[in-house]
């Protein structure tokens, strides 16, 4: 045990185990408050997988698809607002569009954000179903607007189901549930299916609330890119709270949470320097923290463990990342990004088929070019290939077995779009990237491998998680902050995520002050 | 509004609460502490391991092949054929890393008793760690090592089956890894090594390759010296020569000294090969940075001060303008990780808060935020003032 070797104060208000888009922006509003605040990341870069990687010279996005809640300018939602307020400004681009969705049967239609404009486009792909397809957005956007209000101040039940009824009244079912009351037809719906895989689980058992807030989201306000790819949120981020007086230290991995009579106050990092903080805030899993971190692991209370069995790790990333060396025209892109539903649009179907090891039929491609023409030189091309699997099968690859099969999934994904575009990719790849689960797991420790944190499901409903929130706060001056918590997957909500851990410190603190 | 019935329509968000506290109650209080994802990205990636140097081996007569085997006796992590590993070498008060491309095959580090062998060949320039290798290490020495590194390697979704390998001097490593792979049918390509060397005893490993040499693997000799007997190939790899040995769709890969590497791009030229299909290895440090165009001459003979910080701690060092920061700090004793040493990897990633500094311009593989932010890749980075930067802490 070493305590620290000049390297770090005698003690902090908060270390924050982490640094990327949660871990940062809780250092972000923390800093803002005047606490003192230790930042440590395991990778030598901030960002986490919002990040970017080089090759040949080539800088290539490594994940992100388009974030939301960001808004433009003059009208910004609530992250874009907050990074507005810290200070953070991002060189925020807009996409095009919402997507193209290819559907089996040769439907091929691009809708664009606007809810008038993505119902008018819905209707002419489906004669007749304006109205409806309307009605299902405009109740989107009715819970979109009570889950931000409520999320900021809660109230009883009566006064909610008087002012926010259609968030009630939504509440205890499902996507699929909902959706079925409007009698839409089959072609409509799968038109309205396609961002399924931003949440990941199935329609019918994913809350209604969340797709309400997905779509509202998305197509009401549209979705940005940064200019120099995810990277750029993570350093600009990571440089603001520098400049607000946060310490950031990189390739500091840490292993354990010091704990005790139930209530944290440090950590230790692998090159053994203990560093005490009255609050850690934890980036990595609970089922990392409550089965290895927390030392000593008697401080583990049985509950903990329960609670994070009771959840279910949602899901991971497989990617294919391409630089090729045509332009987008010459290859025929014409779109940002392409849900392409090769068998079937059926959510519940496609979530069992991510249960295995592939052939993936649902994937999203995105053509960076078509929002950032900078992104790569003149005559290239920026293309991803994604898909999300659920961690399960990918748990049983063996180690000597993985390479074959990336390679072999990775060939799926080029031939298919490759058929798609009527344009042999093979045939200009300057590079490939292959992003598997491991990639994941490897870069950011995520247990599984999981990009998502826990799935939104029925028995995981977000209402739920807000209703029992402080019943999951098991060891005292420990939060998390990540795509584990509340608002859970996706970059932006990693922001609110990282803004309620910072809040429930903040409360605490002002608590134990008044005691 | 009205969805199932109102007393179930409002009844919804006590039900969702009740089936997650039930899910809870339910589940399983045996704590998983297994993550197998995060196992495999350990068993392709297990951050440095020891290694134990096990033999010594003349591969010709300015060079020696190192063999390693795991010092805990567990095996040896997978990596592609062209990468490199990178040993740790404590010298003094100084921890210093060396990039070496591996030579062994991949398939003889996974083999029961696998092993893991490098080559090493006397420096003209800048031989401190090469001359340590040669002449001072012995079998039962130990050096951490980060094992599987870099971008030079066969990859088959975007490269040629007919693979035309580009080598000088002990740039050859990397291809005796790939050819020892394809000789044993781990790699399913057709490989031609084209090896310029000056004369036939300056080849390094041609017993290893003549070993290799077999239906997927050819390897021709490029003499460019003035050997009167010798009866292959003479002269240097020119697009002649290059052509000879190229199939319809081939991919080109290309180690060796720096000189080579400039020749070799117009050769390719000439011969209008795509960009896609010419795959270079990282380019090494610089051998004399103030050569480069925008060094400024008034800094060449200058040595100035660096304060570095690493957390709170402070210490001030001096540098070299025609030194990389990696080196000066080396040189104090002050450990920063490299990998590539050429820009690449960036390993070496470091913040200048203050003071200018210059960039080789071969070696700058920095995205493009990092750029607009004063991150350097401190391998490739010279002083051209005093100067304050920020690296991690090891």
């Amino acid at each position: 045990m070493k305590q620290s070797s000049g390297f770090y104060k005698d003690k902090y208000d908060v270390i924050v185990i982490g640094g990327a888009l949660a871990g940062l922006s809780s250092a972000l509003m923390l800093a803002d408050k005047g606490k003192d605040v230790l930042v440590l990341e395991r990778h030598n870069l901030p960002g986490g997988v919002a990040t970017s990687f080089v090759r040949g010279g080539l800088e290539m996005e490594a994940t992100l698809h388009e974030m939301m809640s960001i808004g433009k300018k003059e009208n910004r939602l609530k992250v874009g607002k907050f990074l507005d307020d810290m200070g953070v400004n991002i060189d925020w681009l807009e996409v095009p569009e919402a997507y193209h969705a290819s559907l089996p049967g040769g439907v091929e239609v691009t809708l664009h954000p606007g809810f008038e404009t993505f119902a008018k486009e819905i209707d002419q792909a489906v004669p007749g179903t304006y109205d409806k397809v309307l009605s299902v957005l405009n109740l989107c956007h009715t819970v979109f607007d009570s889950v931000n209000e409520l999320s900021i101040h809660p109230m009883s039940k009566v006064k909610m189901l008087l002012k926010h009824e259609a968030f009630v009244k939504t509440a205890g079912y499902s996507t699929k549930e909902v959706l079925d009351t409007f009698d839409l037809p089959q072609k409509a719906l799968d038109l309205l299916a396609p961002y399924w895989i931003y949440v990941g689980s199935g329609f019918s058992e994913l809350p209604f609330t969340i797709y309400a807030v997905l779509m509202a989201d998305y197509v009401g306000y549209g979705s940005f890119v940064a200019k120099k790819f995810s990277h750029e949120m993570g350093v600009k981020m990571a440089e603001r709270a520098t400049e607000m007086g946060v310490q950031i230290e990189y390739r500091q991995n840490v292993e354990k949470i010091l704990v005790k009579d139930g209530k944290a106050y440090g950590v230790r990092t692998q090159r053994g320097d203990e560093i005490y903080a009255d609050y850690v805030i934890s980036a990595a899993y609970p089922n990392k923290v409550y089965t290895q971190m927390v030392e000593p692991i008697s401080e583990v209370p049985q509950r903990a463990i329960k609670v994070v069995n009771g959840r279910r790790v949602s899901l991971t990333a497989f990617s294919v990342v391409l630089t090729l060396d045509k332009s987008p025209e010459e290859l025929n892109i014409k779109d940002y990004s392409v849900f392409r539903a090769i068998k079937t649009m059926d959510t519940d179907e496609l979530f069992k088929e991510l249960g295995g090891l592939g052939p993936y039929t649902y994937v999203t491609a995105i053509c960076l070019n078509l929002a950032n023409p900078d992104c790569t030189p003149k005559g290239q091309t920026s293309l991803s290939i994604t898909t999300l699997p659920r961690p399960e099968a990918w748990m049983k690859v063996k180690a000597e077995d993985y390479d074959e099969l990336k390679h072999r999934l990775a060939k799926q994904f080029i031939d298919d779009m490759s058929e798609y575009l009527g344009v042999n990719l093979l045939d200009h790849i300057l590079e490939i990237v292959i992003e598997t689960p491991m990639t994941v797991a490897r870069y950011t420790g995520a247990w599984n491998g999981s990009i998502y944190g826990y799935a939104h499901t029925m028995e995981d409903h977000i209402v739920a998680r807000l209703q029992t929130a402080h019943e999951e706060s098991l060891i005292k001056h420990l939060e998390f902050a990540g795509a584990h918590q509340i608002s859970g997957d996706g970059m932006a909500p990693q922001i609110t995520n990282g803004r309620k851990a910072a809040k429930n410190v903040l409360d605490s603190m002002a608590e134990e002050a008044q005691k | 509004m009205k969805f199932k019935g109102f007393l179930k329509d409002v009844g919804g968000a006590s039900r969702v609460t009740k089936a997650r506290l039930a899910a809870f109650e339910n589940a399983s209080d045996k704590p998983v502490k297994v993550d197998p994802i995060a196992e495999v990205a350990k068993q392709w990636h297990p951050g440095k391991v020891e290694l134990k140097l096990v033999d010594i081996i003349d591969s010709c007569k300015t060079a020696k092949s190192f063999r390693f085997v795991r010092s805990d006796g567990e095996k040896l992590p997978f990596f592609y054929a062209g990468q490199y590993v990178v040993l740790d070498f404590e010298i003094g008060k100084s921890t210093v890393s060396r990039p070496y491309s591996i030579s062994s095959a991949p398939y003889q580090a996974r083999e029961k008793n696998g092993y893991l062998e490098i080559t090493v060949r006397r420096a003209k320039a800048d031989g401190f760690i090469s001359d340590y290798m040669l002449d001072k290490a012995k079998v039962g020495d130990t050096f951490m090592a980060l094992i599987g590194n870099g971008q030079f390697y066969y990859e088959c979704l975007r490269d040629a089956k007919h693979v035309v390998a580009l080598a000088g001097g002990v740039g050859i490593t990397p291809f005796v890894s790939m050819a020892r792979e394809v000789a044993a049918g781990k790699l399913p390509i057709d490989l031609t090594i084209l090896y310029g060397s000056v004369a036939e005893d300056d080849i390094v490993l041609k017993e290893e390759l003549d070993k290799v040499e077999g239906k997927n693997v050819h390897v021709v000799h490029v003499l460019s010296g003035d050997n009167p007997d010798w009866k292959g190939e003479k002269g240097f790899l020119s697009a002649d020569v290059i052509k000879k040995y190229s199939a319809k769709d081939t991919t080109y890969f290309i180690c060796g000294p720096q000189v080579m590497y400039g020749f070799v791009r117009e050769e390719l030229k000439k011969l209008k090969v795509p960009e896609r299909r010419v795959r270079f290895e990282v380019f090494g440090q610089a051998r004399d940075i103030s050569r480069y165009e925008g060094f400024p001459a008034s800094a060449k003979d200058k040595t100035f001060k660096i304060k570095v910080l690493r957390g709170l701690k402070e210490d001030v060092i001096p540098a070299k303008a025609t030194e990389s920061l990696v080196t000066a700090l080396e040189r104090a004793g002050i450990r920063i990780e490299t990998g590539c040493r050429s820009g690449e990897c960036g390993f070496c990633r470091t913040k200048v808060l203050e003071g200018n500094v210059f960039v080789c311009p071969e070696n700058d593989g920095r995205r493009g935020a990092d750029k607009d932010f004063n991150y350097f890749h401190a391998c490739s980075t010279y002083p051209l003032s005093d100067a304050t930067i920020k690296i991690p802490i090891l």
